[in-house]
């Protein structure tokens, strides 16, 4: 009953024709996307949003980085996957993010690496909420 | 005659034969069976032929004594009357004497009445032995006999067998009827007489001179005997004739028979035959060197042989006399010592070269050398140290000098008291040329005496600073080109941050025009797309440098090549790529992995590329063990037949935007190479001949954890 309804992907970037184009491709996929330019932004719109994925580029405005938005976005959902996106990454950073469970996805990005990684993380955020049956509340919820 | 006997019959019946008939004198004469007999029966005939009285003197030709031997019926006072000697030339008998022939004397001083005087002399018809023997025929009892020349007394040895001649003078008293008939019966009495006494005299001499020489072998033989060198005299044939005791032991079958020393006698024959063969060749006086075997002690001995001909009567060659001398110790004794001579002057010859090898290498070292004494005494200065420190033989009188002596002094009297048999240390010594203290490297080594104690120090100082210009101008460069690698990574990666962004738009844009366009714009849309892809690929490589994102862990290097090859197997077949690999054990090194199979990858394609029609790539595996405390490197060989690379382009292979490949490449796959093994403190080394091939030389250090 639930496959009918689109993922909402939230992509941020501080960049706004890349923004604009990830959207867009995204859109195409026929994922609702939320694009946001700003950590603040993005923060905003976790809180009035759930989302079942969030890519979100590594350095944003002024000294915020992709790793607040990520982790605005699992206080409100846990298990919610995110990957990072960035032309550059310290190996603390790459630690961090293998941590944490995020994914890194290196630009420039070959798009069809791009779709494709887009759909596991995806597929891995419902697969688990079958199971347990809060994929069907949430759903709900989220509706 | 007959009367004669009759007369003489009354005496003859005092006398022994009363009855028998007196013999004919001749018979009586013969049967005298010694010389001495001759003289009494010759008077008693010729008192039976009727004389009164008659005496022989006997002459001794080496006093000159002419003395009285026998005298029949003569009164013993008057007998002493006729006593002469040979000088006394006025004598009556004497003057005889020297006729050689028989006389009658009616007055003389010695005798009241007539004597008949008659000299008789050693003579026979046939010559003696010796005379006969060398076929001369200059024998004295012929001469004698056949008295062909007057008799000298004085003269009375024989020429040839050098038997002195006997004299006697027959002297008697005459009656009164001395007719001549009477006196040739009495000469021909005395002649035959002598004839007797003559032959008697020449068998007792050959009698006497058997005995002698029969004395003289005797002595010989135990002169011969006793030489403790073997003696041997041989036949023409080489037969053996007489051989002492000594020799026998040698050439002698011995009494206790064995198979061996039967062997080793007939051994030592065939030894000494041959030797007196080659010796009887080569000349009259020859010696030879000749090893036998002791029949008795089986030892082997050395001995000199000497031969000398042996001669018989007609001057022929009869045999050899050899006498042998061991010479066994002394040949031992020469050879060792000829063998020491040789090593000693071996010896000799190798001191001298090393000697030689030893100044020429000092004089070419181009450093200063100083030999010091256990003291820390300078005893010898090459020119270079001279410069330093002053002959040694002057008294330095350079404050310098003096200066660099005494630090000198200093340094090798510690390392001559130290344990340590090499040092190496800085010494600061003052350059008379570069007019400046100037740090050396003085290497020094202990020349020990054979108690082990120093007795000689050995420095050669290294003028360190030009070396050390050197190094440093190396490390200067090398710190160079890594600050200048660093910087241009460094610009490419701000340079690739900030064209990422604006390309990413680019390419996602592109990406969502396809499909929207009119057809005729669809060439100029796929040069964007490509170009746009070209772009984002050396900005990818170019950020992929440095993405440090990847943990370092230990991997095993051949898994990774087999890896690259796998995933590069089918463009490599593509391209008629021959691979051949020999990957050796390895240990496990620690790396990032994805960056290391990035550096095998690269230099992969571009091997491939370098054989645009085909070729072999090898590629090797070794481990290097380490020469310190280090665990070594894994070594990476990776070998190419292709195009090579230019001389003049390899010095620019590794930095960034340089390509051969035209649009294809980047420019950017050796320099990430090289970044990549930088930041694993690799070595990288490439060598490569046009038209032959590239080789790639990666070390990477196996670091344990």
């Amino acid at each position: 009953m639930a496959e009918t309804r689109t993922s909402r992907i939230l992509v941020v970037d501080d960049e706004g024709s890349v923004l604009m184009t990830y959207r867009m491709i995204l859109e195409r996929q026929g994922y609702d996307v939320t694009a946001c330019r700003t950590s603040r932004d993005a923060i905003s719109a976790i809180e009035k949003n759930s989302f079942d994925l969030v890519l979100c580029d590594y350095s944003l405005e002024e000294q915020h980085t992709g790793f607040e938005v990520i982790a605005a976005a699992r206080k409100r959902d846990s298990a919610v996957p995110a990957a990072l996106l960035t032309g550059y990454a310290t190996m603390d950073t790459a630690d961090e993010a293998s941590l944490q469970n995020i994914g890194i996805m290196f630009k420039p990005i070959e798009i069809e690496e791009f779709l494709a990684t887009t759909s596991k993380l995806l597929r891995r955020e419902n697969e688990p909420k079958q199971e347990n049956g809060e994929k069907a509340r949430r759903t709900k919820t989220g509706d | 005659m007959a009367t004669a006997e009759i007369r003489f019959q009354p005496q003859r019946v005092n006398g022994r034969q009363k009855t028998q008939q007196r013999r004919p004198a001749a018979l009586r004469l013969l049967q005298a069976e010694r010389s001495e007999e001759i003289f009494p029966l010759l008077l008693e005939e010729v008192i039976a032929l009727g004389y009164p009285r008659a005496m022989v003197l006997d002459i001794n030709f080496d006093t000159g004594d002419v003395t009285p031997a026998a005298a029949l019926k003569w009164p013993r006072q008057q007998i002493p009357n006729f006593a002469a000697a040979l000088w006394m030339s006025e004598h009556p008998l004497i003057t005889v004497l020297h006729t050689a022939r028989p006389a009658v004397l009616a007055k003389t001083p010695l005798h009241s009445r007539p004597i008949y005087v008659h000299p008789i002399l050693y003579s026979n018809r046939n010559l003696c032995w010796e005379a006969d023997r060398v076929r001369s025929v200059s024998c004295l009892a012929v001469q004698n006999f056949n008295r062909e020349k007057r008799i000298r007394l004085e003269d009375q040895v024989c020429s040839t067998c050098e038997m002195r001649s006997y004299a006697a003078v027959v002297v008697v008293e005459l009656t009164r009827n001395n007719s001549e008939a009477r006196l040739a019966e009495l000469g021909e009495l005395i002649e035959l007489a002598n004839r007797y006494l003559s032959r008697l005299f020449k068998v007792e001499h050959y009698y006497n001179r058997m005995r002698d020489m029969e004395v003289t072998i005797a002595q010989m033989g135990t002169v011969m005997q006793s030489m403790a060198d073997p003696v041997i005299l041989t036949d023409t044939q080489h037969r053996v004739i007489m051989q002492n005791k000594a020799a026998e032991r040698f050439f002698k079958v011995p009494d206790e028979m064995t198979e061996g020393l039967v062997r080793a006698v007939e051994l030592n024959n065939l030894l000494f035959s041959a030797a007196l063969s080659s010796m009887l060749v080569s000349g009259s006086d020859a010696h030879r060197d000749l090893t036998l075997v002791d029949a008795i002690e089986g030892e082997e001995m050395l001995f000199e042989a000497v031969s000398a001909p042996t001669y018989g009567p007609e001057g022929i060659q009869i045999g050899t006399v050899t006498v042998m001398r061991d010479v066994t110790d002394l040949r031992r004794a020469d050879q060792e010592l000829r063998l020491n001579y040789d090593k000693l002057s071996g010896a000799e010859e190798v001191v001298r070269q090393d000697r030689d090898r030893l100044n020429l290498i000092i004089e070419n070292v181009g450093d200063p050398i100083v030999v010091c004494d256990s003291q820390a005494r300078i005893v010898l200065v090459d020119p270079l140290a001279q410069e330093l420190f002053g002959s040694s033989l002057d008294v330095a009188r350079d404050a310098q000098q003096i200066k660099n002596q005494n630090a000198l002094a200093t340094y090798v009297t510690a390392f001559t008291y130290s344990v340590a048999e090499k040092e190496t240390a800085p010494l600061r010594l003052y350059n008379t040329t570069q007019k400046q203290e100037i740090e050396y490297d003085a290497r020094s080594g202990k020349i020990f005496n054979e108690r082990g104690q120093v007795s000689y120090t050995v420095t050669v100082l290294r003028d360190l600073t030009a070396l050390r210009r050197v190094e440093q101008l190396r490390v200067e460069r090398r710190m160079l080109e890594i600050e200048k690698f660093a910087a241009t990574g460094r610009l490419a990666a701000t340079l690739a941050h900030e064209v990422n962004n604006p390309m990413e738009a680019i390419k996602n844009a592109i990406y969502l025009m396809a499909g929207s366009l009119p057809e005729n714009t669809q060439p100029v849309y796929n040069i964007l797309k490509s170009e746009t892809e070209r772009v984002a690929r050396i900005v990818r490589q170019m950020l992929g440098l440095y993405r440090n994102t990847e943990q370092v862990k230990p991997v095993n290097v051949n898994t990774l090549v087999e890896d690259t090859l796998l995933l590069l197997t089918r463009q490599l077949q593509r391209a008629n790529v021959e691979v051949i690999t020999d990957l050796r054990p390895l240990p496990d090194a620690i790396i990032a992995a994805d960056q290391i199979r990035q550096v095998l990858s690269n230099i992969v394609i571009n091997a491939r590329d370098a054989m645009p029609s085909g070729g072999k790539l090898r590629i090797r595996t070794r481990h290097i063990p380490g020469r310190d405390d280090l665990h070594g490197w894994v070594r990476i060989i990776i070998a190419d037949s292709g195009t090579g690379i230019p001389q003049e382009m390899m010095r620019t292979i590794f930095e960034p935007f340089v390509t051969t490949k035209g649009e294809k490449g980047t420019g950017l796959g050796l320099w990430i190479v090289k970044g990549i093994i930088q930041n694993h403190a690799g070595k990288l080394v490439v060598r490569s001949r046009v038209d032959h091939g590239t080789v790639f030389k990666i070390d990477l250090p196996v670091v344990k954890l």
